[in-house]
């Protein structure tokens, strides 16, 4: 999977949890403060990403999983190292 | 006092979601019986070996999206689809007010005169498996993944069921009352939120609930019903019941071994699961809005045993002063009912003392059948779905066969073939582990 097709999916499940449009999911959005998520929003958004990418995310990793950038290079590395 | 009626019903089943599915099933007694997945015979050898398995649900056809199906139990997906399917079946009118949380408005409905009632056996069993299972088998799992001698076992069939995750929603998704809290929050419902917790006959104790409250007056609007899923990926929700020898075995043909009421009945059809709601309204409630009413309630009642926590009082003692109170409630004698949708498990004590009852009480003058010869045992939704049942032979004047059921226990009227039938009163009763009795009774709609 290329960092394109890692970008789409991270913000289809965006959209999913958060409810909001794509148009204003940025690479520089910030998950709480611009696309206001809730603390039970995060819980469910790091599930989901498991579940699309099928990998799971450790609480170390996820605490540095502010931005949508942030997601997007973190499952882009595992997915190289992988 | 308030007359109740029912105006909308929404069945999850084995052999149908939705009610002309499932109804069209019924008529034609279909049943969906297969054999225990392998990976349960992995575990444990058992002596039943056969089950209703549910089909493939896709929950985002009912209004359920993607972040409820990761926060929600599947009992809870199951009364919420079924929820949705009553709702249409009523032609409630629903608008989408919050889309992040997926609550919705029902037009012509007062949140604060709407109440839910659902009954479930044993609520989020199969979210509190699957969560055990990863805290104790993940520690395990990564010992072993880490030692190449090990490989085989890290390979087994119990490693690969280990849920990835330990649910961080657990908590709300295993209590009993999840499920009734979210249809209360989906439908944004403020009266009353009740879950009753009966086992057997909780889908019908709920039901008779929501009805003393809309009699009462309490409230105007009720979603009544009952949920339960069963499946784990080990088998052991199955294994508890067939160690307590309640199961159907020792049979020649998959297609012939359920068989409530028959002679060679041996235990009852374990069903994956299954949920059915019911629209109850106040008839005035129902008629302002111009509701098409299926059936009407007439009256509710429960006993108790006081016997045995596993086991029916075999005398039918506390299920004779059951029927006795409930007719008596609406002043109806025995010989004015035509038609009653027994708890019918299939299992020995339970069909012959049933069936004692309705040949002392009734003779052979009423119809009898058992839903559970088509479904298998749904637990905490077998009394809802045999309510939808009773109302829908009273609406259409017919019902369903009693499967397999060649060589009756007792000379009662076991229904063996659809034909017209004028139903005008008809009860459907549970019996439940613990010792609860639970009968509801419902007449034809007159204005």
């Amino acid at each position: 999977m290329n960092k394109d097709e890692i970008k789409s999916k991270v913000n289809t499940v965006i959209q999913d949890v958060l409810r909001v449009k794509s148009e204003v999911i940025k690479p520089e959005s910030r998950l709480k403060e611009d696309l206001g998520a809730e603390s039970l929003d995060m819980v469910t958004l790091l599930m989901a990403l498991e579940d699309t990418f099928k990998n799971s995310i450790s609480d170390e990793d996820a605490a540095e999983l502010t931005t949508v950038e942030s997601i997007v290079s973190y499952i882009s590395h595992r997915a190289e190292a992988n | 006092m308030n007359r109740v009626v029912i105006t909308g019903v929404g069945p999850v089943t084995s052999i149908g979601c939705g009610v002309d599915s499932f109804w069209s099933a019924a008529l034609q007694g279909k049943s969906n019986i297969q054999p225990i997945p392998d990976s349960w015979k992995s575990f444990h050898n058992f002596t039943s070996n056969i089950y209703s398995p549910l089909p493939v649900i896709d929950y985002t056809n009912f209004t359920i999206s993607k972040v409820d199906q990761m926060q929600l139990d599947s009992s809870t997906l199951l009364a919420l689809a079924a929820t949705d399917l009553a709702l249409q079946n009523a032609q409630i009118e629903r608008t989408l007010e919050n889309e992040k949380k997926n609550i919705w408005h029902l037009q012509n409905v007062d949140s604060y005169r709407s109440g839910v009632f659902i009954g479930t056996g044993i609520g989020g069993i199969s979210t509190l498996i699957n969560t055990q299972a990863n805290h104790t088998l993940t520690p395990l799992k990564i010992r072993l993944g880490k030692n190449d001698l090990t490989k085989s076992e890290s390979d087994s069939v119990v490693f690969q069921k280990v849920p990835g995750r330990f649910n961080p929603f657990s908590v709300a998704m295993i209590m009993p009352n999840a499920t009734s809290s979210a249809i209360g929050i989906k439908y944004n419902l403020k009266g009353v939120n009740s879950t009753s917790c009966y086992a057997c006959a909780a889908g019908t104790i709920a039901i008779g609930t929501a009805f003393q409250q809309i009699k009462n007056g309490v409230i105007d609007f009720a979603i009544a019903g009952g949920t339960e899923y069963l499946g784990d990926p080990f088998g052991g929700v199955f294994r508890a019941f067939d160690l307590a020898k309640t199961l159907v075995s020792n049979f020649e043909c998959i297609e012939t071994a359920n068989r409530p009421f028959d002679k060679k009945r041996s235990g009852f059809l374990f069903s994956e699961g299954g949920a059915a709601v019911l629209v109850l309204e106040s008839l005035e409630h129902a008629l302002s809005r111009g509701a098409t009413i299926i059936a009407e309630i007439s009256a509710f009642h429960e006993t108790f045993d006081a016997y045995n926590c596993m086991s029916l009082d075999p005398s039918g003692s506390e299920i004779v002063r059951l029927h006795t109170e409930l007719l008596k409630s609406t002043a109806i004698n025995p010989h004015e009912i035509q038609y009653i949708n027994a708890h019918g498990t299939g299992t020995i004590l339970n069909d012959e003392t049933e069936s004692s009852v309705i040949e002392k009480l009734y003779g052979k003058r009423v119809y009898v059948n058992s839903t559970k010869s088509l479904i298998g045992h749904t637990l905490g939704a077998s009394g809802a779905i045999e309510a939808m049942v009773t109302a829908l032979s009273i609406k259409h004047k017919t019902t369903h066969i009693s499967k397999n059921c060649s060589d009756p226990v007792r000379n009662i009227a076991i229904v063996d073939k659809v034909e017209s039938i004028d139903i005008q009163h008809a009860i459907s009763q549970s019996f439940a582990f613990g010792g609860h009795n639970a009968a509801l009774l419902f007449k034809e709609y007159l204005d």
